[in-house]
């Protein structure tokens, strides 16, 4: 995901803001990482490129 | 290794269609209608392959966002050069931060003994009614689009027209038609909410 994408985005329990971590980048592209609610403390993957916003309760499912 | 685990390598090896809902007649209707009136920053909700979000990226000058709940659905749409977010609908998005946001949900009427119970189906079922997406969809896309925001959303006839523009309506939508086709067991609409 982009870095400019964190514009849109919010911890999907409470609509509050996102923490984001890098552990990888390519060029803008932001490959692994985490998104963690600031108030929430909530962890939210970013794996190949690719942010997992759902909800911890429908994370499992698959 | 589970069984259940080898049944999902192979799956994955052998191609991902049982997976991955691709594009059809609902997916070019709902196309169409999105390069017409899309603008800014726009949300595909649902993307599945990601065809009609790129479809929206290369023919508008909207800023093109695609989600979907399923992992490799997200994969497809990131494949073809999509800024993909996996969400269950439009909860990670910010209050006001959309200007459009086109949805082609799952809507068929599914018997509840007669699931198939897999990603297909997701793609697929809207529950008994067909609205069991659609509703909690209409409940909540207000909160996410920008003042002078839209939704387009695609509506067949199975899933119950008049149903799901009076839940838009009374969620303060104004509704209108600005797609329409017909096809032998169902007519497919484009709804465009304000």
């Amino acid at each position: 995901m982009k870095e400019s994408l964190m514009e849109i985005l919010c911890d999907p329990l409470d609509k509050s803001d996102l923490e984001l971590e890098v552990e990888e980048r390519d060029g803008e592209e932001i490959v692994e990482g985490r998104l963690i609610g600031t108030t929430t403390g909530e962890v939210y993957p970013i794996e190949d490129g690719i942010p997992n916003l759902l909800p911890p309760d429908m994370r499992d499912e698959e | 290794m589970t069984d259940e685990d080898t049944r999902e390598d192979l799956a994955d090896r052998r191609g991902l269609e049982r997976d991955v809902y691709q594009p059809a007649e609902d997916s070019r209707l709902l196309a169409e209608a999105a390069v017409e009136h899309a603008r800014g920053r726009t949300l595909e909700v649902g993307t599945g392959s990601g065809w009609v979000a790129e479809q929206i990226s290369r023919e508008t000058d909207a800023t093109v966002v695609a989600s979907d709940y399923n992992l490799e659905a997200c994969r497809q749409a990131r494949e073809r050069g999509l800024a993909v977010v996996r969400a269950d609908l439009v909860a990670p998005f910010r209050d006001a931060a959309l200007d459009t946001v086109a949805f082609n949900p799952p809507y068929l009427p599914t018997d509840p003994d007669n699931e198939w119970d897999d990603r297909m189906e997701r793609a697929l079922s809207g529950g008994e009614s067909g609205r069991a997406v659609i509703n909690p969809f209409l409940d909540t896309v207000g909160r996410v689009l920008s003042a002078d925001g839209i939704v387009l959303l695609l509506v067949s006839s199975l899933t119950g027209f008049d149903d799901v523009v009076a839940r838009a309506e009374s969620n303060g939508f104004a509704v209108s038609t600005v797609r329409q086709e017909s096809y032998p067991f169902e007519t497919l609409s484009i709804l465009c909410l304000e």
